[in-house]
């Protein structure tokens, strides 16, 4: 036991001394600061019609609890999805193989360390929410159980299931980490759909915030006495919406199935990661993933003459970008497996096929989500694949080097949009062409920033697929690239985003490459 | 060609040094920078390669200053860092290709001089296989030749030789030399027998000084009648090393050969002929 803990210990520690991690926490606490709206903002996160429970500490805790069940599933998946990856890129899974430590118990170990984690953004935000309460609360007593019990019962038994989750996809799906983010996608999806009715269906949700929200819903039902009070919003609505009016939300009293569900989708966690454990490749020569060599070939020694460097013919000077641009191209284009272009094909056939409406709201966001391992990297590559000495010490690296990548970039991603953007064309809807355009450009240069920013891509990742859930949910304030009807003032806004975006790319580049 | 580099230190906190006011002036020929682990001799060369800035002093290359200007340093740079990667995913043409790319070379001959670099370095045999499936002597090689991509004629090899089996030192070494006839080539390792039969001057560094520099000549001179052997008991060795400078143990029928260096020897000892190796244990030990 005492090993295990040992373990547990050190892989928390080393994941969490990381920039990436500092960066990650502090986007928490500004995501965890907007959870309960100012009582004159102009959006709401969760709302019954047109009401919000007054301010008090069950509508803090309660709220809070729900947003980070719902959002740290989401996204605390990509978060913690590479925990064995790690071991493996760094060798240490390696090291690990050959100790006497069983499979399960390290399975386990790296469960608990995500799960760990996570539960440290929890903490943060579960902090953010006092002190939230104390500065929007409308004069209503400080009650530490009403924040303590729904973060307990709703949050943790989620975010430990997703802890596990991400360590079974790991296992279950290997090398396939496209596969494993997809998949996750709908998983979310689908679970989010489901609408228990009885107290055992509700044991049935693991985000458990079913329960919460339709017990809002019947409390307002019964202020106000009409239909009306059934249309629950959870998220960000910005503008557009009266100014709510009140009811009192006094927290509640779960009930003890719901109570026993919460321990029974803990077992079951485990369970799940007990069974997934034979499949587990234990950083196997054969198995493993993310080392570079994969089969190794071998050259004879023959007899070779002395290279004579005076007989090499010339080289000449050739400052041109476009080979640059090519290469950079075919590094993103060979990214992940072959047959995943498969996939590219259909949804750019699907582009040209389906109603505008659907390929650009549907398609189109989930079709560059795919691509996401191709160019999450891109200003970050040479950092990871040890190139930056090459590189930074070449002729004119920020103006050839980091242009070429974006260029190359932007290729790729209208060149995937382009079925969508030709029949805008022929449409003569140019506002929308130009917006999927724009938009290529804007998450591309969200990916340089923050790889540069983070020297990771996770933290891009992560907001990547945020965005794309909350597009396909059609949440107007994150349609980057269009998909619905947008002012001049969208396109204004997101070119000065843009500019804004090129301009930190430039500056943190120029910083790096003089001070290593 | 000169390089001129002037009382440069690059300083990572108020009492730590990576280099300290160092300054030397390097010119056409093989320099070798030997140093332990730790010496600053990386730290060096990145400063040199533009890859790194100083925090005090002056690095000219024929007197344009390269920490301003590292533009004028990187048109004609080749370098090979200690701990290089490459993207696994390309073939040694491509990643050639790229290289050049980003070196800022190209023309008709390109495709040619990539040829016959891959050819000189014993890689044509697996040119289109992906880099990832290379062994690791085989991606040195590869470094070695985008480092000879642009005729270049400032040349920093930092432990050149790691991977590479003794076939591939030998050609290495001979490579190296013709390189110097045109260029400035500066050489680290921690191994004594890459630079000793290649560099024409050599610049021993510890803990992010320059001990000494100068040709290897001058640098045995130094010790020169102060190297010894002599057979010792094994139970012996410990009390003897506190007394003397060690450089080498052999064992021989149960007991140890000893070459050590003293100005007085003890008994039974043996005059040797000083090498770069004993001077190189001189002064990283007695510094």
């Amino acid at each position: 036991m005492k090993q295990l803990l040992a373990i547990i210990k050190y892989d928390y520690l080393q994941r969490t001394r990381s920039y990436t991690f500092l960066i990650t926490l502090c986007a928490s606490l500004a995501i965890a600061y907007t959870f309960v709206p100012a009582p004159d903002a102009n959006y709401s996160t969760i709302r019954i019609a047109d009401y919000v429970g007054y301010y008090n500490a069950a509508w803090f805790g309660y709220v809070t609890a729900i947003m980070t069940s719902v959002f740290l599933s989401l996204i605390g998946f990509y978060l913690v999805n590479s925990a064995i990856k790690n071991d493996d890129i760094t060798r240490v899974g390696q090291i690990i193989a050959t100790t006497p430590l069983k499979t399960f118990k390290y399975l386990l170990t790296k469960a608990i360390s995500n799960f760990l984690v996570l539960l440290t953004l929890v903490l943060v935000i579960f902090l953010m929410s006092i002190l939230l309460f104390f500065l929007y609360n409308d004069g209503y007593p400080f009650e530490i159980m009403q924040f303590i019990k729904p973060y307990l019962v709703i949050t943790i038994p989620a975010l430990f299931f997703i802890a596990v989750l991400a360590i079974v996809f790991e296992v279950t799906f290997r090398k396939f980490t496209v596969v494993q983010n997809v998949l996750f996608f709908f998983v979310f999806a689908f679970l989010m759909l489901y609408t228990p009715k009885t107290d055992v269906q509700y044991g049935f949700d693991v985000f458990g915030t079913k329960i919460i929200t339709d017990e809002l819903q019947q409390t307002v039902h019964e202020v106000t006495n009409t239909d009306a009070s059934k249309s629950l919003t959870i998220g960000y609505v910005i503008g557009g919406q009266e100014k709510p009016k009140n009811f009192h939300f006094e927290g509640y009293d779960f009930p003890t199935t719901f109570m026993a569900s919460r321990i029974i989708w803990l077992v079951f966690s485990i369970a799940l990661l007990f069974g997934v454990t034979p499949l587990f490749h234990r950083f196997s020569g054969k198995e493993l993933r993310f080392a570079i060599k994969t089969k190794t070939v071998n050259v004879v020694a023959t007899n070779i003459k002395d290279m004579e460097i005076s007989t090499l013919v010339s080289a000449t000077k050739n400052y041109s970008v476009l080979p640059l641009i090519k290469t950079e191209f075919l590094l993103m284009a060979r990214q992940g497996k072959k047959w995943l272009w498969g996939f590219n094909i259909l949804g750019m056939s699907l582009l040209g096929t389906l109603s505008t409406e659907i390929a650009h709201q549907i398609i189109l966001p989930i079709l560059w989500f795919i691509q996401v391992h191709r160019f999450s990297g891109i200003t970050t590559r040479e950092l990871a694949n040890r190139m930056h000495y090459f590189t930074f010490s070449s002729y004119r690296p920020l103006q050839r080097l980091m242009t070429s990548q974006l260029v190359a970039g932007l290729i790729l991603l209208v060149g995937l949009a382009m079925p969508l953007v030709v029949r805008y064309i022929i449409l003569g809807n140019f506002h929308a062409a130009i917006g999927v355009v724009s938009g290529a450009l804007f998450i591309l240069l969200l990916a340089a920033f923050l790889g540069l920013l983070t020297q990771g891509k996770k933290l891009f990742e992560v907001l990547f697929f945020l965005l794309t859930y909350a597009n396909i949910n059609t949440i107007p304030f994150l349609d980057y690239f269009g998909a619905l009807a947008h002012d001049k003032q969208y396109l204004m806004n997101l070119s000065v985003t843009v500019f804004v975006l090129l301009s930190s790319c430039i500056l943190i580049r120029r910083k790096q490459l003089v001070t290593q | 060609m000169k390089l001129n580099i002037q009382n440069v230190s690059k300083r990572y906190n108020r009492q730590k040094y990576g280099l300290k006011d160092f300054s030397m002036t390097i010119e056409k020929g093989v320099l070798g920078l030997l140093g332990p682990n730790g010496a600053g001799k990386s730290t060096l060369l990145k400063m040199i390669a533009t890859v790194s800035k100083p925090t005090e002093g002056l690095i000219c290359l024929n007197k344009n200053n390269i920490v301003k200007d590292p533009n004028y340093m990187r048109q004609q740079l080749g370098f090979l860092p200690q701990d290089f990667g490459v993207y696994p995913n390309l073939n040694a043409i491509e990643f050639l290709q790229y290289m050049a790319a980003v070196k800022g070379v190209g023309g008709a001959n390109l495709k040619e001089r990539i040829s016959q670099l891959l050819e000189g370095l014993n890689l044509i045999e697996v040119a289109k296989k992906p880099i990832g499936s290379y062994s690791g002597g085989m991606k040195q090689r590869v470094g070695i030749a985008q480092a000879l991509l642009n005729n270049p004629s400032v040349l920093i090899f930092d432990e050149p030789t790691v991977g590479l089996d003794p076939e591939e030192r030998v050609r290495f070494r001979n490579l190296i030399s013709d390189l110097a006839n045109e260029s400035i080539v500066i050489l680290s390792s921690h191994i004594v027998s890459d630079i000793d039969t290649i560099a024409d001057r050599v610049a021993i560094m510890k803990n992010g000084s320059l001990l000494v520099h100068g040709g290897q000549d001058e640098l045995i001179d130094h010790i020169d009648g102060k190297v010894f052997e002599t057979i010792i008991a094994k139970e012996n060795l410990r009390d003897f090393k506190t007394k003397f400078t060690v450089v080498g143990t052999t064992r021989k029928e149960g007991q140890l050969l000893v070459r050590y260096l003293a100005e007085d020897p003890s008994k039974n000892s043996v005059g040797k002929v000083a090498n770069l190796e004993d001077a190189y244990l001189h002064f990283t030990k007695n510094n």
